[in-house]
């Protein structure tokens, strides 16, 4: 065997050369600038003149109290959309993978276009069902029911079903999306020997699904986790701006470019983006043991 | 895979019945999903003001709708045109070769990387996916500055080299990847093996049909990530005519007052070519494990 | 089938597609007709940076008129537009790495002050405009200027704030606003309109999501919030409590209404104004454009005056909103560049055009009394309202009637805290105003420490 084939064959040299342009991107694409980033947060940073200040932007951080409003905010929301945006999509991927349901495609595209439309577009059309206006669509929902108009985005539980649903109107469809790829890598045979053994649907479910498909369930978790604490857009979209009343809307994201980006605080915009990683962090190592997402590799 | 388990006969009607309702559920949604979007595209034939005055009110009366937006968005709205239609196909067609060279490229690299982690063992493999995961937890704002003095020191700014390549390895896509291949069983590359296939052999003859389902949402969501895709793009590019639709479709929107009309008709026939991308590769959504490639 | 057919269109469209890509990327220049570049190839070359589109036109339009007068200093612009809040990012990123900054760049207001310190990375343009300086609203270059004074920025508009009033509706209920001179006589016709209208009719909506008032407020006493260039900032004044006292007064009464979206700058704004929900509102001059643009069928129906006072003799205006354009310090031709910027923006010629075209209040007051410049009845601005808007220019510039508000490092932070949450817990919430303002100014103090 020559030696460029016996590389070919080789299990050891296999890995490597397959990880190397994510070990390369990583170097270059992400390890430099984080590095620069972690710098920056202890600095203040105006046009080329750096000095460094310490923890002087932690400890501020932890005093401001809009911060701590746009924390708790960001956490809230992943939560809400963890409780949310799995089980749903995951029930209506395994319905839509039913011989039940009819006309699937079509259902499928509908639902996956939200995610499609511009922000902008799509923002404006939710303020605009929302508004506090009596000709709202929401407000005529009211009317319907004999309730007087309100005003949906200016206090937070009302404003916060608005934002939900638009995160759910723009996500449902992808993650369903997840999950239908997911049940695709199912062996189909368990499903008939289950059937053999007479299991009901529910049964199916229960201890063939809900198994198999944990992995793409994990995956759905953890970027949910990292997309509900940095969400931004989504509350940009329905207050039109950055600014919401009394900051319900307000979150991490959100105060990084207020006072980071949008004062030339720069320094400040990565004391808050430090934050927010080590909360996404912490949250996604801590679900990733408890599943044993890791312990795979280490065995 | 919901069927049915009493005598033959209740189990037809009960299948009815319950198929009623499965569909009736989907139906409903969708109804509740599409109601914002019917509203935009009938208002995409209006006015924009008419839009900012009356609200989203969907309207059925044919008599005030007009192709005027249209119009302009194709350049046959003479003098009157807003926007150079030229432009707006401009911006179009760039985002269009980005969001196609950007899947392309990202899903095989990522695969391949995805392979890598899941199908050996290797001593940093650990590390390795721990990093992927901390990739993802990282606000691309703190990266922003660091990462533009780079790319212009790199000399890739106002190059599309220069938008694609720091997200090529993009860890969501990896980390989907893995989580996929997870459960697909390993003694088919003992197999392949056995059978003389060298290591990427496997990974391209044996591997890639069966994730065929994971390459096809990869790429649908890809494309859509892409497509939707403005902050980066933007800080790369520099020349007008490398702008992509979103950076464009925003430069729309000013304090000194809102494009509506070409806002919402451009937005609306952006949605096209994306749902075109979803339409082809959703078809591989149905292949897969049930092609009983695998049983052997 | 279907699908099939699909993507064998795909993919004949991505065959012709990338070969077409990686010739774009070759050439670069293949696609120079939607590239706005203006002016001879062998003329100095800027690069210009707007948020607006309309603003490219206008200066392309600016520096082809130059370069006719100017054959000996021919310039060669190229023009790119971006969205707003990404250019204002992109231009702080291109000044804070050092490089790829453009040589000029409209920059809106509200960003000046992360541009007015030590290491301003912007070129002065003090020298550039004081052949202009005589003419010119003086409070607008101040607002572009750095503490001590030196200019930075090329303002477009005044932004002068003006009373808009729905004639024709307070005239079908038999008033008359045009004898309203102060906030008294104001609140007064609001009764009256409460009474005509059965209550339907509101005199006018308070912000609860921008502080136009407040600054208007600000501008009648000659108090500052911010504290100006180099005072404290301070929002318990007199004159703001004085407002916002007042403000809750219409609304407990009924004579207001709380601003669908916050203010009337939004669509459920115009849609108040344009159902006549609202009799009148405050605000600058540049907001004749959104009657042309959203609310066309107002023609004749609107009128503009100045605003009322809370004492006679106080000042009654003051410049809201606007752009300055900049010059960076990467420009290679600095003194060029701010030659025409300056001329382009404050002459005759480039006036001319912002007022016709752009439909603003031009910050060359001179022109302001020039008859063929401001009543050009070919201008329809001109025609839309029941009256000539540079009329009411006049009358101020006559009683030097326009006042300052600066926009300081602090008023980010602080027009934050009053959108978000000051106006808000008073006008929403019914919160005690000193209450209100004193925990907005505890915030203000814990921010600048």
């Amino acid at each position: 065997m020559s030696k460029v084939k016996k590389l070919l064959f080789s299990q050891k040299v296999a890995p490597f050369v397959f990880v190397l342009p994510f070990v390369l991107s990583l170097l270059i694409f992400w390890a430099y600038p984080l590095i620069s980033g972690v710098i920056m947060s202890f600095q203040d940073i105006n046009f080329g003149n750096r000095t460094f200040v310490g923890l002087d932007h932690y400890q501020k951080l932890f005093k401001d109290k809009f911060f701590i409003t746009a924390v708790l905010n960001s956490v809230e929301y992943m939560f809400l959309t963890l409780v949310l945006m799995i089980p749903i999509p995951l029930l209506l991927a395994v319905l839509m993978e039913s011989r039940l349901t009819k006309a699937k495609g079509v259902w499928k595209v509908i639902m996956y276009i939200p995610a499609l439309t511009s922000v902008v577009i799509s923002g404006m059309l939710f303020r605009m069902m929302f508004s506090e206006a009596d000709g709202s669509q929401m407000n005529q929902l009211l009317a319907f029911f004999n309730q007087a108009p309100i005003a949906w985005l200016k206090t937070k539980w009302t404003a916060w079903i608005a934002l939900l649903l638009l995160c759910m109107w723009r996500w449902t469809g992808v993650n369903m999306l997840y999950f239908v790829s997911g049940l695709k890598a199912i062996d189909t045979s368990l499903y008939e020997s289950a059937d053999i053994d007479g299991a009901t649907a529910w049964q199916k479910f229960r201890y063939v699904t809900l198994p198999l498909i944990k992995p793409t369930t994990i995956y759905v978790i953890t970027i949910s986790v990292y997309a509900g604490l940095a969400m931004f857009l989504e509350s940009f979209m329905l207050w039109n701006g950055n600014s919401s009343p009394k900051n319900i809307g307000l979150t991490i994201v959100g105060y990084l470019y207020k006072r980071g980006i949008e004062k030339n605080d720069l320094g400040y915009a990565c004391a808050v983006g430090m934050v927010l990683m080590v909360i996404a962090l912490i949250i996604n190592i801590v679900q990733l043991v408890a599943t044993g997402t890791f312990k795979k590799e280490e065995s | 895979m919901a069927a049915n388990t009493a005598s033959p006969k209740t189990m037809e009607s009960n299948h009815k019945v319950a198929s009623v309702v499965a569909t009736g559920i989907f139906v409903i949604l969708c109804i509740f999903i599409a109601f914002p979007l019917v509203a935009g595209l009938l208002a995409s034939f209006r006015p924009g003001r008419e839009l900012v005055q009356n609200g989203l009110a969907i309207n059925w009366d044919f008599s005030t709708m007009t192709l005027d937006n249209y119009k302009y968005l194709f350049g046959v709205g003479g003098g009157n045109s807003k926007v150079d239609s030229a432009k707006y196909f401009m911006w179009y067609k760039n985002s269009l070769v980005l969001t196609i060279l950007t899947v392309i490229l990202t899903l095989l690299v990522c695969y391949f990387v995805a392979y890598g982690l899941t199908m050996y063992k290797f001593r940093l493999q650990g590390f390795l996916f721990f990093m992927v995961i901390a990739t993802m937890c990282v606000p691309f704002e703190i990266l922003m500055l660091p990462l533009y003095q780079e790319v212009t020191t790199l000399g890739l700014i106002d190059k599309m080299a220069g938008v694609i390549l720091p997200g090529l390895c993009g860890a969501s896509t990896i980390f989907f990847f893995r989580q996929y291949m997870q459960s697909l069983p390993k003694e088919l590359l003992d197999a392949a093996r056995i059978d003389g296939c060298t290591e990427y052999g496997i990974s391209v003859r044996i591997m890639m049909p069966i994730t065929k389902p994971a390459f096809a949402s990869m790429a649908i969501l890809c494309a859509m990530g892409s497509w939707n895709n403005m902050l980066w793009p933007l800080l790369v590019f520099r020349d007008t005519s490398k702008f992509t639709l979103q950076i464009g479709l925003n430069t729309l929107l000013t304090p000194y007052g809102n494009n509506y009309d070409l806002l919402i008709a451009g937005s609306m026939f952006g949605i096209i070519p994306i749902l075109l991308i979803y339409l082809i590769f959703q078809r591989y959504l149905i292949d897969g494990m049930t092609a009983g490639a695998v049983k052997g | 089938m279907k699908k099939r057919w699909l993507s064998i269109m795909m993919a004949a469209a991505m065959a012709a597609t990338m070969p077409a890509a990686v010739m774009a990327e070759e050439e670069g220049e293949a696609e120079a007709t939607a590239v706005t570049t203006v002016g001879p190839e062998d003329g100095t070359h800027f690069e210009m940076w707007s948020f607006v589109d309309a603003h490219n036109e206008f200066y392309g339009k600016m520096v082809e008129l130059w370069n006719e007068q100017n054959p000996d200093k021919q310039i060669n612009v190229t023009f790119s537009t971006y969205p707003y809040g990404d250019m204002h990012n992109k231009l702080m990123m291109s000044l804070q790495a050092g490089s790829g900054a453009p040589d000029m760049c409209d920059v809106e207001i509200g960003q000046f002050p992360n541009y007015t310190g030590d290491d301003c990375p912007l070129y002065p343009l003090t020298d550039a405009l004081a052949p202009y300086e005589a003419d010119c609203v003086t409070s607008r270059l101040d607002v572009y200027s750095k503490g001590d004074g030196t200019r930075i920025g090329v303002p477009t508009h005044v932004g002068a704030s003006v009373m808009y009033w729905n004639a024709e509706l307070l005239e079908s209920y038999g008033l008359d606003y045009k004898s309203v001179k102060t906030w008294d006589d104001y609140t007064a016709l609001g009764e009256a309109l409460k009474e005509a209208s059965n209550g339907e009719v509101y005199l006018t909506s308070v912000d609860t999501g921008g502080v136009d008032w407040m600054w208007i407020a600000m501008a009648e006493y000659g108090e500052d919030w911010t504290g100006g260039p180099d005072g404290e900032p301070n929002v318990e004044l007199d004159s703001v409590k004085k407002m916002m006292t007042m403000q809750k007064q219409w609304l407990d009464d009924g004579i207001a209404m709380i601003s669908t979206d916050g203010h009337v700058d939004l669509e459920a704004g115009f849609k108040n104004v344009s159902e006549g929900k609202i009799a009148s509102f405050p605000k600058a001059m540049w907001y004749m454009s959104r009657f042309m643009n959203y609310m066309p069928e107002m023609e004749g129906k609107y009128d503009i005056t100045t605003i009322p006072v809370f004492e006679e003799g106080q000042k009654n205006s003051v410049g809201i909103g606007g752009t300055g354009t900049v010059i960076t310090q990467q420009c290679e031709a600095p003194e060029l560049a701010a030659e025409w910027l300056t001329w382009a923006k404050l002459s005759k010629e480039g006036e001319s055009y912002i007022w016709s075209v752009l439909g603003f209040d031009v910050c060359n007051s001179a022109l302001w009394f020039d008859e063929d410049f401001a009543f050009d009845e070919s201008n329809p601005y001109n025609t839309f309202f029941r009256c000539k808007p540079y009329e009411v220019l006049q009358e101020l510039a006559n009683n030097d009637a326009i006042g300052t508000v600066y926009t300081t490092s602090v008023s980010p932070t602080l027009n934050d805290y009053m959108c978000t949450t000051t106006l808000n817990e008073v006008f929403e919430d019914g919160m005690d105003i000193d209450e209100a303002l004193a925990e907005a100014q505890e915030y203000l103090e814990m921010e600048l420490m």
